[in-house]
């Protein structure tokens, strides 16, 4: 298990690339490795044939655990063929994501469209089917044979599931037309390991981190959440195409500077305020999860500089290149889920900050606008609204609402 | 039923419709006196004379713009382009005059243009090309391309009772290549029903007119893959349900093309499949078609450019194994 970073201090494996037998080169993605920070991959230290696969997916080690040998090529002729006997994929943890299975050359070809959406409705996991295409695609065809022969629909299933599903609905014609009505759906094949429920699938490893680490943030802090409206309008009129979310990032930033109290970090007792700006952005992976890539030292960086960070993090993370070190040291958190539409939300804190905004969506409102004499009109503006939570071990409403009052100054009169 | 050839079908249906209705009557470059380039009119002029059979100057602008005033004072004209390549000249009259008159004014415009088209035979780049595809960009006009004798006189009979301009393909190497049990009598084939070649599981090949047969042809024996063959019949309006349909039994779809690739049927359909089946795809769609060029005069040369029945047992063959 490789050091991913200085604080990393065990990892799991996700997925193994290769199994035992496969011929690996320097370089090469061999295992997939999960650490408490970001799932990455780890590429072969060195070429030959991998020997003897020796943590299997799922399991957690200590960094520095050997994790598999790799014979060098020159004596690796004939030990191959009978280490191939335990396929690694099988050790998989249930559910698994649903990919393609993964072949020789360690790049699984891309899984066709209607081989998805088969596999989605009969909640199916792909590295259980015997691809027959090309590279060892799963074809449709692999599907429906799978689909035909699987246990549950023997005959032996219980009578209630025979009658649900008749064998001539597995015909070409569309078999997969619609859902095995939840009575009727047997036990999954694979799912013998013992499944809570019909049906249901095991927490990716991502997703349990992410829940470990929300529940524990929601036990620590004192959770409380400070709303200000703020007009857009000036931002608006220079941002053209480009995201709200350097803009925001670069005007709390600068209140940060402001009020070094909400850039801080509470660990047990211990309130460090901290002077550098380490800026945490959200990012989205989809139904995977999300991650929090940092930018260190954000308040250095030009808003040219700040967008273009923004943008990297935001591609490396969805690509899962991350490295462990860009997704720790954060001094607080900005997470942007108004550009789905919501307008309103009550963020939980990014452990151990004091505070994290939310940047929500962008809403033209009537609002009441006062001129230089002092009369008021009613206008269309681009409003939002801009939800902090924060912990009150840390700090108090005041300090909150007075953070968030600069925040709301420095959007309105944005120069640029 | 009698056994016809693809040009004695289309002659049949024509004949049917003139002796059955008086407003129908043809016009064109030698197909009086000669009885055609191909002798589809042979015998015409004996049968319904001169007022009804018109040899016509060089010209096809005048003769589309003629047929296109007779159809909107109530008349049945069916012009023939000696060769489908030149209907260039009466683009003008077709595109922006018999297309749009429906639409400006609400005139109907029942008249059926022929056009014998495609290559195989050496014609070179102005005997041999299939031009369905500029008339797809034409609303207006509908366009259809038989490949059986049954069909070219269904659909001929259909071209002709139908109140908008009709764009009849009848490709050249079918003329006495493709034969068929035809119907007596009359009878339609509707517009914009697509006709099932072969049914099959594995695959589909969509194509039209003359590449149904090399469709057929390169699919009848494929390893024992079980291939589906869809005839477009009609181009324009053409049959998505169908499209849809076997795209959705098979999940693998080559189209077949003789026209050359870029912005043709074939990709027009691909776009479909693209944007209305793309979860029932179990890989690319993938297009057998004419590279970008015109037809060489050069026999091999016109072989290597024209899809042959290899191309598409090659592109089957490639995507079952996807």
């Amino acid at each position: 298990m490789p050091q991913m970073g200085v604080s990393v201090a065990e990892g799991t494996i996700v997925e193994w690339k290769k199994q035992p037998g496969d011929a690996v080169e320097a370089d090469e993605p061999i295992v997939e490795i999960s650490t408490d920070k970001v799932e990455t991959e780890v590429p072969a230290p060195g070429g030959g044939r991998l020997k003897e696969v020796l943590v299997e997916a799922g399991e957690t080690v200590d960094v520095g655990t050997v994790l598999a040998t790799i014979e060098p090529a020159a004596v690796a002729v004939e030990a191959a063929a009978p280490a191939r006997e335990a396929p690694v994929r099988e050790e998989r943890p249930a559910g698994g994501d649903g990919g393609a299975p993964e072949r020789g050359d360690g790049r699984a070809p891309p899984v066709t469209p209607v081989v998805r959406r088969m596999a989605e409705e009969h909640d199916l996991d792909l590295s259980q089917i015997e691809g027959s295409g090309r590279r060892g695609r799963v074809t449709k065809r692999d599907v429906l044979a799978y689909l035909r022969e699987r246990p549950d629909a023997a005959p032996e299933a219980p009578p209630a599931a025979e009658e649900a599903a008749p064998e001539p609905a597995l015909h070409m014609e569309s078999p997969y037309r619609e859902e095995v009505p939840a009575e009727a759906a047997a036990p999954e094949p694979a799912a013998a390991a013992a499944p809570p429920s019909p049906g249901g699938r095991e927490l990716s490893v991502m997703r349990k981190r992410i829940a470990e680490h929300m529940l524990r943030s929601l036990r620590t802090a004192a959770h409380c959440t400070t709303i200000v409206e703020a007009d857009m309008g000036r931002i608006e009129a220079v941002r053209g195409r480009r995201s709200y979310l350097p803009f925001v990032a670069r005007a709390t930033i600068a209140a940060l500077r402001e009020h070094p109290s909400l850039n801080s970090t509470l660990e047990g007792e211990l309130l460090t305020v901290h002077e550098e700006v380490h800026l945490g952005i959200a990012v989205s992976l989809g139904e995977e999860g999300l991650i929090v890539p940092v930018i260190r030292n954000a308040h250095e960086l030009s808003h040219e500089g700040l967008a273009t960070r923004i943008k990297d993090l935001a591609e490396r993370a969805r690509g899962k290149r991350l490295t462990p070190d860009e997704v720790v040291g954060g001094t607080f958190t900005i997470t942007n889920p108004g550009a789905y539409g919501a307008v309103l939300a009550t963020p939980i804190i990014n452990q151990p900050q004091v505070a994290i905004l939310d940047l929500e969506a962008v809403v033209k409102r009537p609002v009441v606008v006062t001129d230089a004499d002092g009369r008021d009109s009613i206008a269309i503006r681009p409003m939002t609204y801009l939800c902090m939570s924060w912990d009150h071990r840390a700090l108090d409403g005041a300090l909150a609402a007075q953070f968030l009052s600069t925040l709301k100054r420095r959007i309105e009169d944005w120069q640029g | 039923m009698p056994e016809l050839t693809y040009l004695q079908a289309i002659s049949d249906g024509l004949r049917e419709e003139m002796r059955a209705d008086d407003s129908v009557f043809c016009l064109g470059e030698d197909i009086g006196a000669f009885g055609g380039a191909f002798k589809v009119t042979d015998g015409f002029i004996e049968e319904f004379g001169v007022d009804r059979v018109w040899d016509t100057p060089l010209a096809e602008n005048a003769i589309i713009g003629t047929a296109v005033g007779a159809a909107v004072e109530g008349l049945r004209p069916v012009c023939e382009m000696q060769f489908a390549d030149f209907i260039s000249c009466g683009f003008d009259q077709l595109v922006n005059v018999a297309a749009k008159l429906h639409y400006r004014q609400g005139l109907s415009v029942p008249m059926t243009v022929r056009l014998p088209s495609g290559g195989g035979f050496s014609g070179g780049p102005f005997h041999s090309q299939n031009p369905e595809a500029w008339f797809l960009q034409a609303p207006g006009l509908k366009v259809v391309a038989p490949s059986s004798p049954g069909d070219a006189k269904g659909l001929m009979a259909a071209a002709i009772r139908d109140p908008n301009p009709v764009l009849f393909m009848e490709h050249k190497h079918l003329y006495r290549r493709s034969k068929g049990e035809v119907p007596e009598g009359r009878y339609e084939t509707p517009l914009g029903e697509a006709r099932l070649a072969r049914a099959g599981e594995d695959l589909t090949v969509i194509t039209y007119g003359a590449m149904v047969l090399t469709a057929l042809e390169a699919t009848e024996d494929l390893e024992g893959a079980s291939i589906e063959v869809l005839d477009l019949r009609s181009l324009c309006p053409y049959d998505r349900e169908a499209v849809l349909a076997s795209v959705r039994k098979t999940s693998k779809v080559v189209l077949v093309q003789e026209a050359t690739r870029s912005c043709g049927v074939a990709a027009e359909i691909a776009a479909l499949i693209a944007e209305e089946a793309f979860e029932d795809l179990d890989g690319p769609v993938v297009r057998v078609t004419a590279p970008d060029v015109p037809i060489p005069f050069s026999p091999p040369l016109e072989r290597a450019v024209l899809p042959q029945v290899e191309d598409v047992r090659d592109a089957c063959r490639e995507l079952l194994a996807y």
